[in-house]
């Protein structure tokens, strides 16, 4: 008997046993080598790889596999601050004299695609050519990013393997625009037009073949720097025109990823409610909605009536009803998690149009009424924005909230071809407008949309007061103090009411779920590098 | 039976009707009882008309109003045939979409069938080598399908309602052009209009008093038959984003890119639409094909 | 015959001529250019650059001054350089060929053989409930939108098979099968349209035909109604028939131009949207008269083949 019970007892433990084995940790998977993904594309690539002649999401994520940065984001880490910049093409760098010299120490052991070798002469090369310096080897046809630079004084490149940034003022953003997925390094040996039909990198993948308008086939580099990646063997990017199509193909596995900022809220609960093994990922993009208004030509040219346009709209229900939720609101940087600048809370619900919709839109009223705007007699006024589907929803939403204060809008749409030529030369009254921050850092965003001059200032909205509180933050050391200037300019910029924001833009970011190591970013354009992604099926 | 005097001038004759009309009311039920498709026809374009009038009236939304809340409502209820991804209230759309469609379809066809039609009388009555040349640039505007002339058109002018309506009317120039010609050119020959000629009659009062009106039949049938084209181009180019824009409820763009995100999820925003141009489109050409067969049993079948 | 055909082409080059300059302007009336386009991929403007790029893409020059260089190209077999992409256009436009010719092909080939049969049994049991039906369907299929039956096609397969077919193009030596379902919803869609007018056509064909007095004195002859209809009605219906094919297939293009779209099919016809879209003109340009040179010359293949089949169509001397 007794022996019997002990086998018993032997055999239940022993099951126990190898039943509990399966619950050790199954996070830690070891990635394999070999397959290949199909990417989605939502329009053909616009000017090939030449990210640095374009400023579109549809160039970047095709392109960041065949480039490499000196720096960039860690791939593995959602928010991007300067605690998460690792090196790629740089082993080692260093800030000198108080942010005034960037210095970095490059790998010895990297090749360009045609086999020729990295040195410094091509990140001088790059980045001469972007800041258009008069001795610069090549010029690029297109240069949207120059003001990025504005403070580089000079590069050098004594050493085969050094480069040293020389600044004419500190600016601790500059190592954070370096690493955006939109500054990668050129090679110095390849005309830049090149790049508009193909690519010599030194990245992960190399290209295979560009069909204008279908696909873009990757293979793998076997000299790739970084030893035992990338993981895949291929990739291949396809083009989809039509947003339908494009979630059914996501759905039937026809697309293993999605795109960067391309599935909303309201698709993504489609597509898990149809296979609920896909990995949705909601993440910032780093891409808000905002308001124009022509501050040079009246009836804007007025601050109450600016102002009271941006009381008059209620955030939350635009979120609602153009995002179905799939936004968050925010000032002019992005609020946190998404990114580390921006204002919250109380902060927020003290700037125009934050706070109840009824009183925002009673003060709204009665800043009209100042001027003379009354529900008898209306503020007639055209606004403009690109005939595109989610633009045109958020202008109706807009027009719908102004005509409750006696603002009354008529909508004109532009065509794509037009619409910034028409912006830039503010030939428009009010307009629904989308910007995208390649980083998440006050420099890039205020010099890019907030500087007078600059031509992505679309409101030609000038504030000297404004500029110098720009330019004290791009230069303050203390981080806590920074953050402080940079919510005070965020607040400045919502009172002036120059470019009132509605929303930062929530991007439902989807997968397969054999797709493994692709993290998406509170940043569509920084995570497309794919050297670290690997699939399982 | 009239008594034709002996001299009779001729003015008269010219002006004398070749044989009493019976009335309108005799005509319709006539029609209605040898064509009972194109009785059907001329029905629901007519009720289609009507709710194009009465938009207003029959809307039971506003049709560009938003509404956060109640975005993507599935058909019945308050919203009879739901709700869009903003919340607007499908059925209202359709009717007032019914507005844009026919005052689109209806402006470009006229336009163009006007157009096309002066230019179809002038040529074939002309003869000789104004047809020859004007044949020929209606060629040339003839040498492209419907969508694509009205596409690069569309493209060249920009989207507002008004372009939309030139930019479909100029593929219709040439086939009205054509149709009234060869109206036109067997007309020429008969016998009364040679009488006309003989009497001496200046060639404009030909031209417009006897001609014209023997052309009516083939312009009506013309019409109707582009009708339908018409209203399909227009929706085709909605659909593309170079057609009617906002906030004018188009039933093309309808189907455009919001339809095909959320088709999963809400059909009805994918099938409503479709099928309101679809209905428009039938009853036209049903009816155009009734009156065809009546006016003008020459073209029957062409 | 030689100096019909001689004149036909040489009428046919007049008119092509004239199209290219209609083209021509009004591409350049359409506001914006390719260099808007391209400021617009780099999100801003700068006139000094815009100079510059004019001059590279030799748009500075004076209309006239490009318009004879196009032609110049155009007569040499040279098409010219896509704004957009840099490479020659032709290079772009090449791989796109094929696949709207197998679909326009496959198109017809679904028009005819759903049309032609379905006009021959309308004809037949003319005025009968099987006839008005027959008819209302295909009145039916003229009077959708050729983009909404694909969408709805499309809708309807994700919803009750939960199955599309590939959202790539696949070539037919790549995957057969895949490459068959691939084109097989399409030319439905496109092909049910075309359908709907072969049907009426072989319908009022074949009822014209019957009404003759050759047909009733077969009739009082005594043979049998297949007889009848299908050894001499058809053979003379088939006439009309056959030219509405051909001009049918040249004017397929617009409904193809939509239901590329919808099917994302990489064919010329979507790709002629892009271009306009994107203001490439050597690309919009030399895809029109294509267009319509395959427009022309269908017609002329038409005319000939029914002089061909008719005896009592003959031209010139």
């Amino acid at each position: 008997m007794r022996r019997f019970r002990i086998g018993a007892v032997l055999a239940v433990l022993t099951m126990v046993a190898l039943l509990a084995l399966p619950a050790a940790p199954a996070a830690a998977q070891t990635p394999k080598s070999g397959g290949s993904l199909n990417i989605m594309l939502r329009e053909d690539l616009a000017q090939g790889f030449a990210i640095h002649e374009t400023s579109t999401i549809s160039t970047v994520w095709p392109a960041m596999p065949c480039l490499s940065n000196l720096v960039i984001f860690d791939p593995a880490k959602q928010t991007e601050s300067t605690e998460t910049i690792i090196g790629e093409l740089a082993e080692k760098w260093s800030w000198q004299d108080n942010f005034r010299n960037l210095v970095f120490f490059l790998r010895k052991d990297v090749k360009w695609h045609d086999g020729k070798p990295f040195t410094s002469k091509d990140v001088k090369a790059t980045f001469d050519m972007l800041r258009e310096a008069p001795d610069a080897p090549a010029k690029l046809r297109i240069n949207p990013r120059k003001d990025w630079y504005a403070n580089v004084e000079a590069v050098e490149a004594a050493e085969p393997h050094t480069v040293v940034f020389r600044l004419k003022r500190p600016q601790p953003s500059l190592l954070l625009m370096l690493a955006s997925g939109y500054t990668p390094v050129y090679a110095a040996h390849v005309n830049p037009a090149v790049y508009r039909t193909g690519c010599v990198g030194t990245g992960p993948f190399k290209v295979k073949e560009w069909r204008k308008g279908e696909f873009v086939d990757y293979v793998k580099n076997p000299d790739y720097f970084v030893k035992g990646r990338p993981y895949l063997d291929s990739l291949r990017y396809v083009v989809i025109k039509e947003r339908g199509t494009r979630m059914a193909a996501l759905q039937s596995g026809q697309l293993d990823v999605s795109f960067p900022g391309e599935v909303t809220k309201t698709a993504a609960e489609q597509l898990k409610k149809a296979v609920p093994q896909l990995v949705v990922t909601p993440v910032g993009q780093m891409v808000n909605d905002n308001i124009i208004l022509n501050t040079k030509k009246p009836p804007f040219d007025n601050p109450k009536i600016r102002l009271a346009v941006s009381y008059a709209i209620n955030r939350r229900a635009l979120i609602q009803a153009v995002h179905q939720g799939g936004a968050v609101e925010g000032a002019a940087m992005a609020p946190k998690p998404y990114g580390v600048w921006g204002v919250l809370g109380k902060d927020l619900a003290a700037l125009p149009g934050y706070g109840k919709p009824e009183d925002m839109k009673a003060r709204a009223r009665k800043l009209l009424a100042e001027v003379g705007v009354t529900p008898q007699n209306p503020l007639r006024v055209e606004m403009s924005t690109r005939a595109i589907a989610i633009y045109v929803d958020m202008a109706s939403f807009v027009i719908n909230e102004l005509k409750q204060v006696g603002i009354e809008a008529s909508l004109k749409q532009i065509e794509t071809a037009q619409w910034h030529a028409t912006a830039t030369r503010g030939e428009y009254q009010i307009g629904a407008n989308l910007t995208g921050l390649g980083v998440d850092d006050p420099d890039g965003n205020f010099y890019e949309n907030y500087a007078c001059g600059s031509p992505r200032n679309y409101s030609q909205y000038c504030s000297e007061a404004l500029m110098k509180m720009v330019d004290r933050q791009s230069q303050e050391l203390d981080p806590k103090k920074r953050l402080e200037q940079v919510a005070a300019v965020q607040k400045k910029i919502e009172e002036d009411a120059s470019r009132p924001m509605l929303d930062w833009r929530v991007d439902y970011f989807t997968y397969w779920p054999y797709v493994h190591g692709l993290v998406p970013h509170h940043n569509i354009y920084n995570f497309g590098r794919m050297q670290d992604v690997w699939r399982d099926k | 039976m009239a008594a034709e005097p002996a001299s009779a001038t001729a003015h008269t004759i010219a002006a004398a009707p070749l044989s009493k009309q019976p009335g309108a009311w005799t005509l319709l039920g006539r029609f209605c009882r040898k064509k009972p498709l194109g009785a059907a026809g001329g029905v629901v374009t007519v009720l289609i008309v009507l709710t194009a009038v009465f938009a207003n009236q029959l809307q039971t939304y506003d049709p560009i109003a938003t509404e956060a809340a109640q975005t993507l409502a599935p058909p019945g209820g308050e919203h009879w045939l739901g709700t869009d991804h903003l919340g607007r209230d499908i059925y209202s759309r359709i009717v007032h979409g019914a507005r844009v469609s026919l005052i689109v379809g209806v402006a470009s066809t006229l336009l163009g069938s006007v157009l096309g039609g002066i230019i179809g009388l002038l040529s074939g009555y002309a003869g000789g080598k104004t047809d020859l040349i004007t044949q020929r640039v209606m060629d040339i505007l003839q040498g492209l399908p419907l969508l694509v002339l009205a596409l690069v058109v569309s493209a060249a002018l920009g989207p507002s309602i008004q372009n939309v309506i030139l930019a479909i009317s100029v593929p219709i120039i040439p086939r009205a052009a054509r149709v009234i010609r060869s109206s036109v050119l067997s007309i020429r020959e008969m016998q009364y209009v040679e009488a006309a000629r003989a009497l001496g009659l200046k060639h404009a009062r030909i031209a417009f008093r006897h001609i014209l009106p023997n052309t009516v039949g083939p312009f009506i049938v013309l019409c109707t038959a582009q009708l339908g084209s018409a209203i399909l181009v227009e929706a085709a180019l909605s659909f593309l984003g170079l057609g009617v824009p906002e906030p004018y409820p188009s039933w093309g763009r309808m189907l455009s890119v919001s339809a095909a995100e959320y088709a999963q999820k809400a059909p009805h925003l994918v099938i409503f639409p479709g099928l309101a141009i679809s209905l428009a489109v039938f009853g036209s050409n049903l009816l155009g094909d009734a009156l065809r067969d009546t006016l003008d049993p020459r073209l029957r079948g062409a | 015959m030689k100096t019909y055909l001689v004149e036909r082409l040489g009428i046919g080059a007049v008119t092509l001529l004239g199209m290219s300059i209609v083209i021509f302007a009004l591409l350049r009336f359409a506001p914006g250019d390719i260099v808007d386009i391209l400021f617009s991929t780099g999100g801003y403007v700068r006139p000094e650059e815009r100079i510059a790029i004019m001059k590279e893409l030799g748009i500075d020059k004076p209309y006239t001054a490009q318009y004879l260089e196009w032609m110049g190209q155009l007569l040499r077999g040279d098409l010219g350089k896509s704004y957009n992409y840099g490479s020659p256009a032709w290079d772009v436009i090449r791989p796109k060929i094929p696949v709207t010719l197998e679909l326009a092909v496959l198109a017809t080939i679904v028009a005819v053989l759903l049309g032609v049969p379905t006009g021959v049994v309308s004809a037949v049991r003319q005025d009968t409930t099987l006839d008005y039906v027959l008819r209302v369907l295909s009145l039916a299929g003229l009077s959708m939108p050729s983009f909404w039956l694909g969408m709805v096609i499309i809708l309807g397969m994700v919803t009750w098979l939960g199955w599309i077919p590939s959202i790539t193009y696949v070539s037919p030596t790549e995957n057969f099968r895949m490459h068959v379902l691939q084109f097989a919803l399409p030319a439905l869609a496109v092909g049910y349209r075309s359908s709907a007018l072969i049907t009426r056509i072989t319908r009022s064909a074949l009822l014209e035909v019957l009404r003759e007095d050759y047909i009733r004195t077969a009739w009082a002859k005594g043979q049998t109604e297949r007889a009848v209809v299908w050894s001499h009605a058809l053979k003379n219906a088939m006439l009309p028939v056959i030219t509405v094919i051909g001009i049918e297939f040249a004017f397929l293009i617009g409904g193809l131009i939509v239901t590329e779209r919808v099917f994302n099919l990489p064919g010329v016809a979507n790709y002629l949207v892009e271009a306009i879209l994107a203001r490439d003109y050597p690309i919009v340009q030399n895809l029109v008269m294509f267009i319509a040179i395959v427009v022309i010359l269908s017609n002329l293949a038409v005319d000939l083949l029914y002089g061909f089949l008719d005896p009592r169509v003959r031209y010139g001397g």
